[in-house]
């Protein structure tokens, strides 16, 4: 196994262990993985915060020929009835299953905290080994983005007799295609 | 002393059975669950690490302010450092007024309780909403939190299903996923409508003018992604220099707060963040961003205290009421401050909330210690509440109290009444082991319970007889017996002694020896505390002896600590220190010094082994006494459940807290009861007068000993 596997394969079961999903895909299959998880899922309508990348991967032309209504515009607006959420992830930490939003663009952090289902898209060369490592880069940015969250799994609770309970406010369920773009 | 009311609220905590059961199921199920989640990292240098990044935050905090604050403004955020509550409270008040606010949604912020945020602007007509379902579901009962991060666990799913109900005007089934929709489905509309938003800060960076909220729900994403204003509110304990040091916060607070590696979101927001301001239209702009920062003058008395500076250290991870015994019992509204609990809370209670407050819910504190281990901060809680018992003692000794323990630290006036007890008490025990009621002034004290009987004759009567045959003499050891070994349990002495002997030190007994003066110090007492140590020192001659042996822990601890009541340098302090490095308690000492061969009389028995607090805790003795039975045959050690918590003895607790100190000797009787021994070895007369208080009540037929007599009688020393 390539180092780069064993990070995607530790980065699969931490998620999977705090009730996230996770894929692989291959830069030319990506949008395909994308539009088949929304079929599998059910899922038929969607905010996604387009980035380079995710244009480059064709994830909006795949999603629409699929039968996806996608919204790239208006999303505060949308999100609010839309099922499904799309954005790119900047980090991924193996050792934890989280993924790194990075950044001011409001419309990117909208779709991952309102969606009910969020799926982040987040390339396998930026997995990071851990916390620590994850921290360090942060570190040394020349200077911190006006935002930056650590997302792990869906949102959570126990607040009512400790029963733990997926599925708050934030994202009912959440699903990390992992893009190999090495 | 605890009064009437906290008696009451005691009472009622001890009442609510959802209570009982949801904190009971959470502690016992919690140390695991945080063990497991620092599985490959390093607890002991992750706290280490937050000391010294909090440490230096308290002792540059001028400086981290205004850094934050000019980092914050450059960023395009507003500042206001609050120097007092009031302050806080009415800044906020005007910038909600001024920019016309209806509608606030909320994301849990402690600071923001202290300043009774909800109730002032409510009165102004604004609604405040709580978005933590925890938080949510104790505003609609109109309570307060019961727990620093599960608020509302004292309500069980029927209730929040009633309380659903009646907000929504809808039928809510007590089930637990579809009343997590319930609060996702009518808060989704108050994130979406509301103008402004509120959250606390866990953390707050200076070098780059950053806050961190660590949430697992969501609801802080909400908060702070989509409202227009958005307000921080925290305390300038929040503080740390630079992002890297706000790391190993991270790193704590999710293990030690619910047992997660890490939380669903850790957010960091630097200033004024994008957000959507006409979502019809699609426009952009930067949020109104404001941090409110409170440097009111209690946050400013812990800073200049010497004693409690430590307090700032406190990462709010809300693990020392996860262990503690009594926050396990009772939860947290007997605290009272309304917004913190347990130890911690009673002493932030104390600078933040009210020190009258704090003076009543002190009591609640075992001083078992358990908490300090597990401390995220590294806070020594135990001792910071001991010395706030102390400080409300002189200010407002009990008269009943200060008697005893004025009786108590006169050697001969204490002694005497002892053997006067000793004669008194005949017709109360009738042939069992207890009494119900001792005389003298001890029995205003012991309502209630099963206490010891004093011993017919006294051990320091006894010593002069004992014949000690010692073979191949290695060294004297002085024995330090503490009242209860010298008056009530006079076999547990005399077992020490034979074990002593058998491996070849003669034992001796200074007779001017007196109470160790634990009860003075655990009242609070401590000038009395202090005469008993000069009085001891003076008596044990610690220079005469190889060592000193005490075969109570508490003594033990007492000992060493002596020089705490001196100053540095002095005669009586160069003293003390030679005490205290002479001192052991048995198991210890007997281990060190080699112990003893693998023998015994191989009659099977099975015992069970109660840790004691100070024992375990501050002496760090506990696989030495199990090495010592297992290594006797015939003996099967099954340990039991929560070993190492408290049995209520607590020192003079269980005599000022029956309440409470009774239900947590069930669950000890309990775990001792399922691991189907027939005996439980103890090191601390205490601990053993606790639980065979206990079995004498729940009228069990287990035993309990002192390792040092199961010894003796298994290899006939005695
Ligand atoms: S010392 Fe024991 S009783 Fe006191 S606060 Fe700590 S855990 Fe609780
Ligand atoms: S006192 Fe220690 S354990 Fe308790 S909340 Fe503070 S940091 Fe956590």
């Amino acid at each position: 196994m390539s180092t780069t596997d064993a990070l995607y394969e530790r980065f699969k079961a931490n998620l999977e262990a705090v009730n996230g999903e996770c894929s692989l895909a291959a830069k030319a299959d990506a949008a395909k993985v994308v539009a088949d998880l929304f079929k599998e899922k059910g899922l038929k309508t969607t905010c996604v915060a387009e980035t380079d990348f995710l244009k480059e991967l064709g994830i909006v032309p795949a999603l629409k020929d699929a039968g996806v209504e996608v919204f790239t515009d208006h999303i505060r607006l949308h999100a609010e009835t839309a099922q499904g959420g799309i954005s790119e992830a900047q980090y991924g930490i193996a050792d934890l299953g989280s993924i790194m939003q990075i950044g001011d663009e409001v419309d990117a952090r909208i779709v991952a905290t309102m969606s009910e289902d969020y799926i982040g898209i987040v390339r396998e060369s930026t997995i990071v080994d851990d916390y620590d490592a994850m921290f360090d880069t942060l570190c040394e940015m020349p200077e911190i983005p006006n935002f930056v969250g650590f997302v792990t799994g869906p949102s959570r609770t126990a607040d009512i007799e400790c029963v733990s309970t997926v599925g708050v406010h934030g994202p009912l369920r959440l699903y990390v295609v992992v893009v190999q773009d090495a | 002393m605890a009064s009437l009311e906290l008696k009451q609220e005691i009472q009622e905590a001890l009442k609510n059975t959802t209570l009982s059961r949801t904190l009971g199921n959470f502690c016992a199920t919690y140390p695991a669950k945080r063990e497991k989640s620092y599985a490959g990292v390093d607890f002991e240098a992750t706290r280490n690490s937050i000391k010294e990044v909090k440490s230096y935050a308290a002792e540059h905090i001028d400086e981290l302010v205004d850094e934050f604050t000019k980092n914050c403004t450059a960023r395009g955020g507003h500042v206001f450092r609050a120097k007092s509550t009031e302050e806080a409270m009415d800044w906020i008040r005007n910038l909600v007024k001024e920019k016309g606010v209806k509608t606030i949604v909320k994301s849990k912020s402690m600071a923001s309780e202290e300043i009774h945020m909800n109730k002032t602007l409510a009165s102004d007509g604004v609604l405040v909403q709580e978005t933590d379902l925890g938080e949510f579901i104790i505003a609609l009962e109109g309570n307060t939190p019961v727990h620093m991060v599960m608020p509302a666990l004292h309500l069980n799913k029927e209730q929040v299903a009633d309380f659903f109900t009646e907000y929504t005007h809808e039928k809510n089934e007590p089930i637990i996923a579809e009343e997590v929709k319930t609060a996702r489905r009518v808060m989704r509309e108050k994130f979406t409508t509301a103008e402004m938003g509120v959250s606390g800060a866990n953390v707050a960076v200076a070098e780059t003018g950053t806050v961190f909220t660590m949430t697992n729900e969501g609801n802080g994403r909400m908060v702070g992604t989509l409202p227009k204003i958005h307000l921080y509110v925290f305390g300038i304990e929040k503080f740390v220099k630079s992002l890297s040091d706000a790391r190993y916060i991270f790193k704590a607070l999710p293990r030690n707060g619910t047992g997660q590696r890490i939380t669903s979101y850790i957010s960091m927001y630097t200033g004024a963040t994008e957000v959507v301001s006409d979502k019809d239209a699609d426009t952009k702009e930067k949020k109104e961003f404001y941090a409110v920062i409170l440097d009111d003058p209690g946050r400013r008395a812990i800073l200049g205290d010497p004693d409690f500076r430590e307090i700032y250290n406190c990462i709010r991870c809300g693990a020392c009421l996860d262990v503690c015994p009594a926050f396990a019992l009772l939860g947290g509204h007997v605290y009272g401050s309304n917004v913190y609990t347990g130890g911690i809370g009673t002493l932030l209670t104390h600078f933040l909330v009210s020190e009258e407050r704090a003076d009543e819910i002190q009591n609640i504190c075992l001083q078992c210690g358990r908490c300090k281990e597990v401390c995220g901060g590294g806070l020594h809680i135990p001792e910071m509440i001991m010395k706030l018992r102390e400080r409300s003692y002189e200010s407002n000794p009990n008269p009943v109290y200060k008697f005893a323990l004025d009786a108590v630290s006169d050697r001969k006036l204490f002694h005497s009444m002892l053997r006067i007890a000793s004669v008194a008490q005949e017709p109360f025990t009738k042939g069992t082991n207890f009494i119900r009621h001792l005389p003298m002034f001890l029995s205003g004290m012991t309502e209630g319970r099963s206490l010891m009987s004093i011993a017919p004759v006294p051990f320091r009567d006894i010593f002069p007889t004992i014949q000690q045959k010692v073979e191949n003499k290695k060294g004297t050891i002085g024995i330090f017996t503490g009242c209860l070994l010298d008056f009530a349990y006079v076999d547990i002495a005399k077992a020490v002694i034979a074990d002593l002997n058998s491996i070849g030190y003669y034992v001796d007994m200074p007779m001017g020896q007196s109470c160790c003066g634990a009860p003075a110090t655990y009242m609070g007492d401590r000038e009395n505390a202090k005469k008993t140590a000069e009085l001891n020192i003076e008596a044990m001659h610690a220079d005469q002896y190889d060592y000193i042996v005490s075969a109570c822990p508490t003594c033990t601890h007492q000992l060493r600590e002596y020089k705490q009541f001196f100053e540095e340098g002095s005669d009586m302090y160069k003293k003390a220190v030679e005490l205290g490095e002479k001192a052991f308690d048995f198991c210890k000492l007997f281990y060190d010094l080699g112990g003893l061969e693998e023998s015994g009389d191989d009659t099977p028995i099975t015992i069970t082994y109660h840790d004691s607090c100070h024992l375990k805790r501050e002496l760090g003795v506990f696989k030495e006494q199990r090495e010592l039975l297992t290594k006797t045959n015939g003996i099967n050690l099954v340990e039991m459940v929560d070993s190492d918590v408290c049995c209520g003895f607590g020192g003079t607790y269980s005599i000022k807290l029956p309440e409470v100190a009774a239900p947590i000797l069930a669950k000890k009787i309990q775990h001792i009861q399922d691991t189907g021994a027939s005996l439980v070895a103890v090191d601390c007369p205490g601990c053993l007068m606790q639980i065979r208080g206990g079995m004498d009540a729940h009228e069990l037929p287990i035993e309990v000993k002192h390792t040092a007599v199961i010894i003796a009688e298994k290899r006939g020393l005695i």
